[in-house]
């Protein structure tokens, strides 16, 4: 009852109320239009303008046409040139095309494109390099065909009796599965790079073993990230004061190196040398224990990862660009000696992309200066260890065809990071709107996308130094754009930042203006309604 | 191919033999006590690597990360300085070393540089300093510009180097703020060869070496030139005095504690008024002390590196009748009669250990008079100005060349008119002003002091305000600004053309601070005062005003009015419910609710 009555007395005090002017209704509502107007016209400009957050435009569909591996499709054209001085130039063509076929329809490259030239022909255009010569003799050949392969050049020599000219396609046969034995590694490490990546849509899978599955694997996780610099450190290590001296600048003279000279044309190299005494090992590590059996002191394998006392021996990384690989030569104690792995007897180990340990075992007395003949033994694990850490292929046994490899796997790999990298900064810009995209990252993603096309048809047309240099100029132009300081300061300054600091001052603001405004609406409505 | 390696052999191994010669390494500690149960203890390690050796980056006894960096940065000559304490010079006497390894309070350096001009040489100081920082795990980066100098009197190549030369920069800068402590000690002795684990620099241990009075490390690369051949020498100093009664304490009872009374030797010279008071007569004679007491163990033999020829490890300057027990005995090497110095050998894996007895001598051990005094303070009052007064003495009855460097910060602006020298004559001056934010003040005086006379330097200066962002998590404690240095420059008949250095205490210039919040609270305040102006006009201007008589109730309220009245209601109903639930239990209970009970 007494809430109608509270009702009815509102009602009849609104009614005594006398209507208003329409002149004042008019300039109420002129009051709050204006307001409005200069909120929506002067107001919201400015804020827009003065918040605004600089977004170059990026090309994100050739950004995404990389990492979804459509822009470019992976492929190899291997050019071998064959000199047989015994055939006559139509049997040479003939044959070189027979040969040519029958690898083309090997099974185990997917990726590979083989282009047999004879001398005659390759004469006329200057193709792109060839990256293997065949020297085939055929005059005074042995009985049993045999092939051999230069240690130094890319040069193939084989010896096969040929009696009638049908003897030729035994020939091809035999040379067909020459060659292929020597690139086979290199197509199934290409193959293991990109088999994950949507690069190798459109290529027929090529089935590899388990075992060699895993090999790969360990090669590619051991070797180095690609830098377009590498600093090498040989430093020697040991428990007491001697020895103090190594004449390892001959040691690196006569074994690094000749190893050094032909990776150069993949990367440039610095070396430093130094000698640390008293050299404690790391109190996590158990230390050397002697086992009486073999009588000698033995290190555990899980004693390997903290064999290098990283907080007290100094391999800090060497000052610049790229990145550092150590070689520790460690020289045991008189009475500690020999030290080796208890479980396999070796004395050497390396440190995935990190370095190589080898341990000193000369039986001589403790001498104060290393020689030149007492480092042999471990300048040669040290060269070994140099080749793996850089990701150079173990096989074929010709150093110019494995760096040709290496040329090719590492282009290889530059693409897929870059492009990979690509599509994680146009994910990235998707989805952080609030990021700022300066005109440099744009910049460094155009010259990215036009090295990278470049890297591709050089790779198509088998100009793979020429590929290398693109893919590494795209890979650390990409790099550039995706750690733009400008673009990660941006992530720290969220968005709730920004309503502490609106809402204050806004706020008041807002409301009456906001109420106003509804009010008026309404009431312009009730209008209309009673008018109607 | 095999031929010329064979005949290129015996080549490689003279010129290996010929290389090893020249990588030598030596070191070298000596102690003195001092007046009032202090100790001097000096270690200075020297090593050296020929300049071909080095440039192909093979290190042997000089440090690779160093030597790196020192490439990496083309600097020629580079002088660190890590310093703690102030050396008392009325009690101890003269500086050891003439003060050419000391630095001011804190991190100083200045280097040499090679640039082709003045931006590259910028460039590369600001990677040298960016470098050394991540070495010796101090605040080295934050030598920017603004604290960089370029003295011109003040220093002078130690090596073969030809200042006059285009292309070598001098720059020079002072963290007084940084305090050092034993993680720049680590990196120090991770440079030496032996690492600390043998010869004299098993003694240097944080705890004793960072609790001493007075303490400063020195590393100080050149390359030095005898005729052809070049090399270059790292000569690492740690200097420090140590309080030998703090020192000796036990490491487990480290608390100093007053020695019961019956230990107490009362001064019997001194009038006493009851039986029960003492005045602690005061010790007599030289005090106690050996090397494991003091530094917490003995030598751990001796460092092997290098050649150990005629190689004199622990030198102890005393007198002469004061008696010293080495253990072993054949340590000792041989007593100098003229300067009362001894010195010892180590040997390889023995120890080594100096004890000496406390001894009442005959007449105490002189000490040489400190070339000159100087002292620096602030004056003035107010957040506003102040004036810095420098007292410059010469005890010496012959003048001195002394060239007076002073490097400022920016916010410290002096005012060059009221420069004012009294005592002195000025030969020469060079002055670059502050510019705000870019480059710090430099003032250098070359001044004559009379003999036996003390000179007054006063300036006054402004201080700046600085921008919010611009001051550290504690400015309330005050900026630091850098010891002033003064250099003694040589008299013409002595051949050596270094002089002596000594430096200033640092000082702390309090600046006015604003007050941390003041951001939020302006966004507050100008938030209220714009609602509370922007409100009431708008309201003024949009409102109708009526009567309150003839005002329509508020929706808002009419509301609230009836959900009152609900809820009274439903208390009401409750209570009902209440009394019947008791009236059925048989309770009879007084319900204050009149109107309850009628219902019921």
């Amino acid at each position: 009852m007494e809430v109608k009555d509270g009702e009815a007395e509102a009602t009849k005090a609104a009614a005594e109320l006398s209507p208003e002017k329409p002149a004042t209704i008019w300039a109420r509502r002129l009051i709050i239009a204006a307001f409005w107007l200069v909120v929506v016209c002067l107001g919201l400009p400015h804020w827009i303008w003065t918040t605004s957050i600089q977004r170059s435009d990026l090309p994100l569909d050739s950004m995404n046409a990389w990492a979804e591996g459509k822009a470019c499709q992976l492929h190899y054209p291997l050019h071998i040139g064959l000199t047989a001085p015994d055939l006559d130039p139509e049997h040479a063509t003939s044959f070189a095309s027979d040969l040519e076929a029958l690898l083309n329809g090997h099974q185990s490259f997917r990726l590979h494109h083989f282009h047999v030239q004879t001398e005659h022909s390759s004469n006329d255009t200057p193709g792109p390099k060839q990256v293997l010569n065949v020297v085939l003799n055929t005059a005074s050949a042995p009985k049993t065909p045999q092939a051999t392969l230069q240690s130094w050049g890319p040069i193939l020599n084989a010896d096969h009796q040929v009696g009638r000219p049908e003897d030729l396609k035994q020939v091809a046969t035999f040379l067909a599965s020459q060659i292929s034995n020597i690139f086979e590694d290199e197509s199934a490490a290409l193959w293991h790079l990109i088999k994950d990546t949507p690069f190798a849509n459109g290529v027929q899978p090529l089935a590899l073993s388990p075992e060699k599955s895993s090999a790969l694997d360990r090669r590619m996780t051991r070797a180095f990230k690609y830098a377009p610099a590498y600093h090498l450190t040989f430093s020697m290590f040991t428990p007491g004061a001697a020895p103090s001296a190594w004449d390892i600048d001959k040691a690196l003279e006569e074994y690094i190196s000749p190893l050094l000279r032909p990776l150069s044309s993949i990367s440039d190299f610095t070396i430093d040398t130094q000698v640390q005494l008293f050299a404690s090992f790391s109190p996590s590590i158990a230390g050397p224990a002697f086992n009486a059996e073999k009588n000698h002191w033995t290190l555990h394998y899980g004693d390997l990862t903290g064999f290098v006392n990283a907080a007290e021996w100094p391999l800090s990384p060497s000052i610049g660009e790229g990145p550092t690989i150590n070689f520790v030569l460690y020289v045991p104690s008189q009475e500690k000696k020999p030290l080796l792995i208890d479980e396999n007897d070796g004395s050497s180990w390396i440190i995935p992309q990190w370095g190589g340990v080898q341990i000193h075992n000369a039986p001589s007395a403790q001498p104060h200066n290393l020689t030149l003949d007492d480092l042999r033994p471990d300048m040669l694990i040290f060269a070994d260890q140099l080749a793996g850490l850089l990701g150079v292929p173990p096989s074929p046994p010709s150093l110019s065809l494995r760096m040709s490899s290496l040329t090719r796997e590492r282009a290889t790999g530059l693409i897929l990071s870059a492009s990979s990298t690509l599509g994680a900064l146009s994910r990235l810009t998707l989805k952080l709107t609030s990021i700022a995209i300066p005109d440099s990252v744009a910049k460094s993603v155009d010259e990215t996308l036009h090295r990278l096309d470049q890297a591709c048809t050089n790779l198509r047309d088998g100009h793979f130094q020429l590929a290398l240099e693109n893919a590494r100029i795209a890979e650390t132009e990409v790099e550039k754009a995706f750690f733009e300081p400008s673009m990660v300061g941006q992530v720290y300054f969220p968005e709730e930042h920004k309503v502490a600091v609106y809402v204050p001052l806004l706020g008041p603001m807002a409301v009456p203006l906001i109420m106003s405004g509804i009010k008026e609406l309404k009431k312009l409505r009730e209008r209309k309604q009673k008018a109607a | 191919m095999k031929l010329a390696t064979l005949l290129a052999l015996p080549a490689s191994l003279a010129a290996t033999v010929l290389a090893s010669a020249s990588d030598t390494y030596s070191e070298h500690l000596h102690l003195k006590p001092l007046p009032n149960g202090a100790l001097y203890a000096g270690f200075n390690f020297t090593a050296s690597t020929p300049l071909t050796a080095y440039e192909s980056q093979h290190f042997r006894f000089f440090p690779r990360s160093l030597g790196q960096i020192l490439q990496f940065t083309h600097t020629s000559e580079l002088h660190l300085r890590f310093a703690l304490g102030r050396w008392d010079e009325e009690s101890w006497g003269n500086r050891p070393r003439n003060g050419r390894r000391e630095g001011g309070t804190g991190v100083e350096l200045w280097a040499w540089l090679e640039a082709q001009d003045q931006k590259e040489a910028e460039e590369r100081w600001s990677g040298l300093v960016n470098s050394l920082s991540g070495l010796f795990c101090a605040s080295l980066n934050f030598i920017d510009q603004t604290k960089t100098i370029t003295p011109i009197l003040s220093f002078a190549p130690e090596g073969t180097l030809d200042p006059e030369q285009a292309n070598l920069h001098l720059m020079h800068g002072m963290l007084p703020h940084e305090v050092v402590c034993t993680e720049n000690l680590t990196p120090l002795l991770k440079l030496l060869p032996c690492k600390g684990k043998a010869g004299v620099s098993s003694l240097l241990d944080g705890h004793k070496v960072f609790d001493a009075s007075w303490q400063t490390m020195a590393i100080d690369v050149r390359p030095v030139c005898k005729g052809q051949e070049c090399e270059l020498e790292i000569d690492q100093t740690v200097d420090m005095v140590l309080d030998v009664e703090r020192s000796m304490r036990p490491r487990d009872n480290p608390i100093p504690r007053p020695p019961p009374v019956e230990d107490v030797i009362c001064d019997e010279a001194k009038g006493y008024n009851a039986h029960d008071t003492c005045y602690p007569k005061r010790r007599e004679g030289e005090m106690e002390w050996g090397l494991s007491r003091i530094f917490g163990r003995p030598v751990q033999g001796s460092c092997p590196a290098g050649s150990r020829e005629n190689a004199v490890d622990i030198v102890v300057e005393i007198p002469q009748e004061r008696i010293v027990d080495a253990v072993p005995e054949d340590a000792l090497d041989t007593v100098s009669t003229t300067d009362s110095q001894r010195s010892y050998r180590l040997k390889e894996g023995q120890e080594l250990d100096l004890r000496l007895p406390h001894q009442i001598l005959d007449q105490a051990q002189e000490h040489r008079q400190t070339l000159l005094h100087a002292h620096r303070q602030m004056t003035g009052y107010g957040q506003e100005r102040g004036g810095m007064h420098i007292v410059i003495t010469n005890p010496h009855p012959h003048s001195q060349r002394v060239v007076y460097l002073e490097s400022l910060p920016w916010f410290l602006r002096p005012y060059m008119h009221t420069l004012a020298i009294s005592g002195a004559t000025i030969e020469n001056m060079y002055y670059t002003p502050a510019i705000d934010r870019q480059k710090g003040t430099q003032l250098e005086i070359l001044l004559e002091v009379p003999a036996s006379s003390t000179v007054e330097m006063t300036y006054e200066f402004e201080k700046a305000i600085l921008r919010y962002t611009e001051y550290p998590p504690d400015a309330n404690r005050g900026f630091d600004i850098p010891p002033a240095i003064v250099r003694i420059l040589p008299s013409n008949a002595s051949s050596d053309d270094q002089g002596s250095y000594l430096r200033t205490t640092s000082l702390l210039l309090p600046l006015p601070t604003p007050d941390f919040s003041m951001p939020y609270n302006v966004i507050i305040l100008t938030s209220t005062v714009i609602a509370l102006g922007f409100g009431s006009i708008f309201n003024l201007l949009i409102r109708r005003f009526v009567l309150v008589e003839e005002a329509p109730k508020s929706p808002l309220a009419v509301m609230i009015q009836n959900l009152v009245k609900k809820v009274k209601g439903a208390k009401s109903d409750k209570k009902v419910e209440a009394a019947k639930d008791s009236s059925s239990a048989s309770i009879l209970k007084d319900t204050p609710n009149g109107e309850v009970r009628q219902r019921a």
